[in-house]
């Protein structure tokens, strides 16, 4: 079961880009809540308050708005150009029996053996639905015995009961490959090579006319 | 040698000028650790290649690298000791143009220590100031 925040929040009467500059000087976050026909309501929460637990990948919050209690699910984030700040979160209101899709981070565990191999994670995140109360922080993944060549797939994992991954059977999460020598150095050029220009003729083809 | 294209539609392009934040390419997509540049600034194909250089060396094999960014742009300069006229300079080197927030390059299956060794020996070679950074949240 994945890890619950309580966070208070406040209805948030200021709309529109200039307005929510000013709170997030004033060191709030703008947020909006919404989901189980309920109308969707414009909030506010401290940026201490949340910004710690979402950079730590809590995905459920318990949220208190005008003293009522709802579970919710992390829905949208956005960060600044640097990704340092959170300047925008969206709150999905859910029940714990109902089912909800997410991605989900892949948590390696142990040393891969295939010392002369480079480790590869090409899914960092899976895409799964399942019940809300069921959510995981992670999903761990055993490469103890991952020796060069071989790899773990997705239909390898053994995710929880009621659990299901978005992704195709076949899909690689990681693998140990053998290094490459001179791995990605750009081809040799001569020195003072230039490279060819679309559409302009050669000396030659010129003459020939 | 360093990165260059291998096919353009003209020779010399007009130098430009740079403003705002990188709104492509300023999240880590593909390894675990990234370098993201702070400044707005030119890299050379070169420096791109003692960057790469650098940063092998340092993993040796037990890293993967990415490089992130791509010297697209052409500079012209001018023989040194010759009068101004006469036209445009010709084409010298190959340049990336990076905003702040660009991820220069990435580092899979590797620490958090030995990438940031890694990457401070890159921002060494690095004509602007940068940062690690890790992988955002996923929601």
């Amino acid at each position: 079961m994945s890890t619950e925040v309580q966070l208070s929040v406040d209805l948030r009467s200021a709309r529109g880009s200039k307005q929510n500059r000013r709170l997030r000087d004033q060191g709030f976050v703008p947020g909006n809540i919404y989901g189980h026909m309920d109308e969707p309501q414009a909030i506010m929460v401290k940026a201490e308050a949340i910004a710690p637990h979402v950079k730590a990948g809590v995905k459920v919050y318990d949220v208190t708005l005008d003293g009522k209690t709802s579970k919710t699910l992390l829905r949208e984030l956005q960060f600044d150009a640097l990704g340092i700040e959170l300047t925008h979160f969206d709150l999905l209101r859910v029940d714990p029996t109902e089912r909800v899709t997410l991605h989900v981070p892949v948590i390696l565990k142990g040393i891969a053996p295939g010392s002369a191999g480079v480790l590869e994670q090409p899914l960092h995140s899976l895409h799964i639905d399942c019940l809300a109360y069921q959510i995981p922080d992670s999903i761990p993944v055993r490469i103890n015995m991952l020796e060069i060549g071989q790899a773990i797939h997705v239909r390898d994992l053994e995710l929880p009961e009621g659990m299901h991954a978005h992704h195709p059977p076949e899909a690689i999460v990681v693998h140990v490959v053998p290094v490459r020598s001179g791995d990605s150095a750009p081809a040799d050029v001569a020195a003072g090579a230039q490279p060819e220009v679309v559409g302009k003729k050669t000396e030659d083809a010129s003459k020939d006319k | 040698m360093a990165l260059m294209p291998k096919r353009v539609k003209h020779r010399k392009e007009q130098r430009g000028r740079v403003k705002g934040n990188a709104t492509r390419g300023n999240t880590v997509a593909f390894g675990d650790w990234g370098l993201q540049t702070l400044d707005t600034g030119h890299v050379k194909g070169t420096t791109i290649e003692a960057c790469r250089v650098a940063a092998t060396q340092y993993v040796r094999g037990e890293g993967k690298l990415y490089i992130r960014i791509f010297p697209n742009k052409p500079m012209t300069a001018r023989p040194l000791e010759t009068r101004m006229g006469t036209g445009k300079g010709e084409p010298d080197h190959w340049v990336a143009v990076v905003k702040p927030g660009k991820i220069l390059f990435e580092l899979a299956g590797v620490s958090e220590d030995a990438a940031r060794d890694c990457f401070n020996r890159v921002a060494h070679k690095l004509p602007v100031r940068t940062r690690l950074v890790g992988r955002l949240p996923s929601v």
